[in-house]
């Protein structure tokens, strides 16, 4: 074959005009006019403007918005579909996991979790490398917000709905004054759960565990001596509690753990279960028991035959 | 056998070359501040113009168009008047081309610090930059264009076709994929948007720097050996199986996500079969070196060039391994792709890109390198960085992606891969000083060369 500037230039094109029809306009025609999914709705204004701050400051590079089938975290609940992004210009799917994937995360935390978040990451998730965004003021961290609760739209929107009336509840409840906040507290948890005491023994190994965990997990709105004034409590309301109020006040060892668990709907305290496995939460449960409200009931009866590891 | 009626100055050449080692500093250093800041989020807390998520896209962009392409045109600009026994056609516009590459340079740092990014991987830069690429690549095509319509050499050589090939199918491919007939968002909607992002990304790589690297490597490497390609038919073959094969595999960045299945299948089914036009340029090159590796480890190019040969094999080999569903459900999304960028980036088109500068500026500069020592500690600096990038960037990806796959969450497994970005930092800082004293090195040789400093 003999190459030529024309066979170079004019045979390179050509192929590549041929390539761009198959693996570009030909999927395009076919996904173009994808029908909406099940839980699509169009973005507010507020959103779309903190949309705009999420691209200019390059979140996209940390957070995906694409949950697949073989993923557990955040949003596992529904698998990516393509008629979810059929307002996203540009769409961001994202390349990266440094931080977690954000397409259902809309309503996984209310909003003042999110300032103190913004604020400075840390404030709320000790462990975190992402970087403080309180550089962007106010007002953008407020419409960025709107866009992070927007994100699995209606699914979000449902999500929201559910935070902003346990909020209102929670806020009732603070006001009221300490006995009946923990009062309201204990009554979050199933009866059941309400009456089971810490079914380890305290020991050692256990609460120095327990501490780790505090820290990488807890530190930043309960504070370092659990009295609720960690760097977070000045953007949450209810702020964090002060565990020293629970002390006298009826909390067991199995009320620690559903909360840590479940976490408490409409205030800033999210759900632990993704991130920690039953032996944590009793760990760190039992660790607030011991050193914070002074008053563990670890190892009472009833618990059960002892597990096979105690001593 | 030159026959120039001049003796050509090589303006262009020059100028690209420093382009390059000067936008390889910037861009080393862009990279080392974002690998430090995911290790001290706190560093610069709160000033938002260096903030992660900026700092990101200009290392990327200054690598690939600061620091790679440059210095892969610099030797461009210097074998094509050579092959085509002819001057260039206009070194004036060279020099006019090369002015308007560092502008769009310095708008790409400016717009993308100051927030204005359109979010998409490898085309964040808003329209107005957009322009300046584009004007800048085709002003390299028409100098390129006119100097080969001017030549007095029948033939072309396999460099030739590689450069022209490059420069006029990423002219087409830039406008495609920045969506410039959109200025106020260079995006399509949806998950077309997504398909024709990662076919524009990832031909960045096919047609750009791939081609352009290859062009370097079919001019040093028989040059260096004093002997010829070892097969014609080879060539061809590398050649256009690489512009067929390699533009039908970025929907492999996609196999999780919602697109077209058939789609999906076509992207595997050419990731592996990039396997072709991989080893037949390999094969190409090292049978042409056979028996010749001495002269190579002579010249401080030639083993840049070479080495940047072996990576090829290994990111290309690894990328076919990636694209298969079962691998890509354990390195999806983690550090073992920015590991494979790496050697991809770094270790085959930018060592190719430092072997070039380091071939072609002795000839430049009518004299000796200023210091080979200097630029063989640089090999060995930049072989070590990008062999240890790999090492630990791998290891992170896999305990990233095995810890996902077993349930545990984003933030359990920051803990575990911190170690591991303490260590990329580390040889991010190794890559960013070498760059300094390559930037050194390259301006003594041009400009301050009093003549063979060490041997």
């Amino acid at each position: 074959m003999k190459m030529t500037p024309l066979a170079i230039l004019v045979g390179s094109l050509v192929l590549l005009m041929t390539i761009v029809f198959v693996v570009v306009i030909m999927p395009w025609f076919t996904t173009r006019d994808e029908a909406p999914s099940d839980i699509f709705r169009a973005r507010t204004a507020a959103e779309e403007a903190g949309r705009a701050t999420y691209i200019a400051n390059g979140c996209v590079y940390c957070h995906s918005q694409s949950i697949r089938t073989i993923d557990w975290g955040i949003g596992a609940e529904r698998i990516a579909q393509a008629g979810d992004y059929i307002a996203d210009r540009p769409i961001l799917l994202g390349s990266q996991r440094t931080g977690p994937d954000l397409s259902q995360e809309g309503g996984e935390h209310p909003d003042d979790w999110h300032m103190a978040h913004f604020v400075n990451p840390r404030y709320a998730r000790p462990l975190s490398i992402m970087p403080a965004f309180a550089f962007l003021g106010k007002d953008d961290i407020n419409t960025l917000t709107a866009y992070v609760q927007s994100l699995g739209l209606k699914d979000a929107d449902n999500r929201l709905k559910r935070q902003t009336f346990w909020k209102e509840e929670s806020i009732l409840a603070y006001e009221a004054g300490p006995v009946e906040n923990v009062d309201w507290l204990h009554h979050q948890v199933p009866e059941g759960w309400r009456n089971i005491p810490n079914p380890y023994p305290t020991s050692e190994a256990g609460l120095a565990r327990g501490h780790k965990i505090y820290q990488d997990f807890c530190l930043g709105c309960h504070g370092p001596i659990g009295d609720g004034m960690g760097p977070a409590q000045p953007y949450i309301y209810p702020p964090p509690l002060n565990f020293t109020t629970l002390k006298g006040r009826g909390v067991s060892g199995g009320i620690l753990y559903y909360q840590i668990m479940n976490g408490i709907t409409g205030t800033a305290m999210p759900y632990f279960k993704k991130d920690l496995e039953s032996e944590k939460i009793w760990e760190v449960g039992n660790y607030v028991a011991v050193y914070f409200i002074n008053e563990t009931d670890a190892d009472a009866e009833p618990k059960g035959i002892d597990a096979a590891y105690e001593p | 056998m030159p026959s120039q009626a001049s003796s050509p100055t090589y303006a262009t050449a020059k100028g690209f070359c420093i382009t390059s080692a000067f936008w390889m500093m910037v861009a080393t250093f862009m990279g080392l501040l974002g690998a430090t800041e995911l290790i001290a989020p706190d560093l610069l807390e709160n000033v938002g113009w260096l903030v992660f998520g900026r700092v990101r896209p200009i290392h990327i962009n200054l690598v690939l168009f600061g620091f790679v392409t440059p210095g892969l045109l610099g030797a461009a600009f210097y074998y094509l008047p050579r092959l085509l026994r002819t001057d260039l056609y206009s070194e004036k516009l060279g020099v006019i081309t090369v002015l308007i590459w560092n502008l769009s340079l310095v708008s790409t740092v400016v717009s993308l610090s100051a927030g204005y990014s359109q979010g998409r991987e490898y085309a964040e830069m808003i329209w107005p930059v957009d322009m300046l690429v584009v004007v800048m690549f085709l002003l390299v095509l028409y100098n390129l264009i006119m100097t080969v319509r001017q030549r007095r050499e029948p033939v072309l050589y396999v460099s030739v076709w590689y450069a022209c090939a490059a420069i006029v199918l990423t002219s087409a491919t830039y406008c495609l994929g920045n969506v410039i007939w959109r200025p106020n968002t260079g995006a399509l909607v949806g998950i077309p948007d997504a398909i024709l992002l990662w076919f524009y990304g990832h031909n960045i790589f096919g047609l750009l720097l791939t081609p352009l690297a290859l062009g370097v490597t079919y001019y040093v490497i028989p040059k260096a050996c004093k002997a010829p390609i070892y097969s014609h038919t080879l060539s061809l073959i590398g050649f256009w199986s690489l512009l067929v094969v390699y533009t039908h595999i970025g929907t492999h960045h996609l196999l999780q996500a919602p697109v077209p299945t058939w789609l999906k299948v076509i992207s595997i089914v050419d990731s592996v079969g990039m396997v072709i036009p991989v080893m037949v340029v390999l094969i190409n090159i090292w049978y042409t070196a056979k028996g010749r590796l001495g002269e190579i480890h002579a010249d401080v190019g030639a083993k840049f060039v070479f080495t940047g040969t072996i990576m090829y094999f290994f990111v290309s080999i690894q990328g076919s391994m990636m694209a298969l569903p079962q691998v890509q459900r354990v390195t999806h999304f983690n550090n073992w792709v920015v590991g494979h960028a790496h050697v991809g980036v770094l270790g085959f088109s930018g060592m190719i890109a430092l072997g070039g500068l380091y071939y072609v500026l002795p000839k430049l500069a009518g004299k000796p390198l200023f210091s080979k020592f200097l630029a063989d500690f640089q090999y060995w600096m930049v072989l070590i960085g990008v062999s240890g990038f790999t090492i630990v960037l791998t290891i992170a990806g896999l305990i990233q992606g095995n810890a996902w796959l077993n349930g545990e969450t984003v933030y359990r497994v920051l803990p575990e891969v911190h170690l591991y970005y303490v260590l990329r930092a580390s040889l991010g800082l190794m890559i960013f000083t070498s760059a300094l004293l390559g930037f050194y090195n390259i301006i003594r040789t041009l400009y301050f060369n009093t003549g063979e400093f060490s041997s």
